[in-house]
């Protein structure tokens, strides 16, 4: 923390594990800790004690951050460079080199809707979603068994983080590993198979979403062409049965479903 | 061995590439290039005293635009990656600490030495155009057309530019050594320049060290002994001066300052690398 100013404990006693293949979300709020846990698995912090492991390799050696693709909060990229210049810069720093590297260079540009023109604009001249769309490029040019991103979505308009949502779901259908923070509690729900709450740099809670968030004593059911009269005939058999009819109406769509939906079409993308 | 090797030129070809596109870098490029080819209209001279103006000139441009160069790129390097966060997303990366550190000092030098070499170019352009004006003007006496082109194109002029750029590098290194340690820009730069100072005094200090009888307190001679052995010296790089003012410096005495700061690069880069492991980010 610099002369005469003190130390603060960023974490203490976390203690947590990620399987490989899961979407695993780190939530809390600022100062919690979260960006600090991300940065000691990657080696960027020393823990004054306690250790960590990457498939097997001690946390922030070579081998471990060989796993590792980081995408961090902010677009903190070499704004000089062009997109297609920084996952080239990013693959050489992973030892890529030579045809193989330019082949990845193309196909990340392309996964991540950078190809063609884009890829060779300056980074300065890029929007938020699209810097971030360039680092996961980068983040993914060494071919990482694990992806860490730290909010992903931060600053980015609904359009672009739908689109980085749907590109950790692809990523993990291709078996990737994401460790995820995000405040977007909502999107953290679209795609976590796991969450940890974090709270002044200890854990609060731990588990995976269904166990978390499911409400065990409540009963839920969606019906569709359900004439009115059958309704009220519905509801008074629930009442008779001893049932509390905790919620009845009409659904509503999520305003993000919604304002995409009014979109249009090329602009979602 | 490749992978590392492969490493170091991405952080170096990175470097390189931040300083070519760096606007400020650009002018100052400009400004020095303006004052070598502007010495050229200076004409109240003799042709030797003429030579020796535009020599003078410019190297001390080479030099100081080298040292501004040096300073203001390598205060940037560590520091100002760590204050715009870029640094992240680097060492992230299966790249080890001391690739990084090695990687930006070559990249500058790198960009140091193009500076050098296209000011060493401008000046030897200068000359041999000077060269050209004059012989024109003295007719066709061989004897005095024979003295002109000795003084616009003596070889030793490439021994100045070869101690200009080791300099230079020794430079670029003790500022890279401060921007593993500093938390700020303006750190490395006031730090390296009052090295750099300090290292034209370092001479002195050494005799005084070495002269046992002139100090007797310990703790002055350890002082001594200190910016001795730690500081460069500078007043090394003074042949330059030699070399422009038309004396003999022999290939060998050139060499082995290029040695000696060979051997100083390497030691204050080992030292950086060290200072810079255990560095949180």
């Amino acid at each position: 923390m610099g002369w005469f100013r003190g130390r603060v404990l960023a974490l203490e006693g976390l203690e947590m594990e990620v399987q490989k293949g899961e979407v695993f979300g780190l939530l809390g709020p600022n100062g919690s800790g979260k960006s600090t846990a991300m940065k000691m698995i990657l080696g960027l912090l020393r823990p004054t004690s306690g250790s960590a492991e990457v498939c097997g390799f001690r946390a922030g050696t070579i081998s471990a951050r060989r796993q590792i693709g980081f995408l961090p909060e902010n677009p903190y990229f070499p704004v000089f460079l062009s997109g297609a210049e920084l996952v080239r810069y990013y693959g050489r720093l992973s030892g890529l080199g030579g045809a193989g590297l330019e082949k990845r260079v193309k196909e990340l540009l392309e996964l991540v809707r950078l190809g063609g023109e884009a890829g060779k604009r300056p980074l300065r001249t890029y929007s938020k979603g699209m810097l971030q769309r360039a680092g996961l490029a980068g983040a993914l040019v060494g071919d990482p068994e694990i992806l860490m991103l730290d909010e992903p979505t931060a600053g980015v308009d609904p359009a672009g983080s739908r689109e980085i949502r749907d590109l950790i779901l692809e990523l993990k259908a291709r078996g990737k590993t994401v460790i995820f923070s995000s405040h977007l509690l909502e999107q953290v729900e679209d795609v976590a198979d796991r969450v940890i709450i974090l709270h002044r740099g200890k854990k609060l809670r731990e588990g995976r979403l269904e166990d978390l968030l499911t409400k065990k004593n409540e009963w839920e059911v969606k019906v569709q062409g359900l004439p009115e009269g059958d309704r009220q005939e519905l509801l008074a058999w629930l009442k008779k049965k001893g049932g509390q009819v905790v919620r009845e109406g009409a659904p509503r769509e999520r305003l993000e479903d919604y304002f995409l939906r009014s979109l249009p079409e090329e602009t979602r993308r | 061995m490749i992978g590392c090797l492969r490493r170091i030129s991405a952080v170096a070809g990175n470097t390189f590439l931040e300083a070519v596109r760096q606007k400020v870098f650009a002018v100052l490029l400009v400004f020095a290039l303006v004052l070598i080819g502007g010495a050229n209209y200076f004409t109240e001279f003799s042709f030797q005293e003429q030579f020796k103006f535009l020599k003078d000139l410019g190297y001390a441009a080479i030099s100081l635009t080298g040292l501004l160069v040096g300073l203001l790129g390598a205060a940037q390097l560590i520091p100002g990656e760590i204050e715009r966060r870029t640094i992240l997303t680097a060492l992230c990366r299966p790249l080890r600490r001391w690739e990084f550190v090695v990687g930006k000092y070559f990249g500058l030098t790198a960009y140091l030495a193009l500076m050098v070499v296209i000011m060493a170019l401008a000046v030897w352009g200068v000359l041999g155009w000077k060269e050209g004006q004059f012989l024109r003007a003295e007719g066709l006496d061989p004897e005095a057309a024979a003295a002109i082109r000795a003084e616009a194109m003596d070889p030793r002029l490439l021994q100045a530019v070869l101690l200009v750029g080791a300099k230079l590098a020794v430079v670029a290194a003790l500022a890279v050594f401060f921007s593993t340690i500093a938390t700020s820009t303006t750190f490395v730069m006031a730090m390296t320049l009052l090295v750099y100072l300090i290292g034209h005094l370092q001479s002195v200090a050494r005799e005084q060290w070495l002269e046992t009888g002139e100090v007797s307190r310990w703790t002055v001679r350890i002082f001594l002994a200190g910016v001795a052995l730690l500081v460069p010296d500078f007043n090394l790089y003074n042949l330059i001066d030699e070399i422009v003012a038309g004396n003999v410096v022999v290939w060998r005495t050139t060499l082995e300052v290029v040695g000696y700061s060979g051997v100083y690069i390497g030691v204050l880069l080992a030292a950086a690398a060290c200072m810079f492991e255990g560095r949180d980010i």
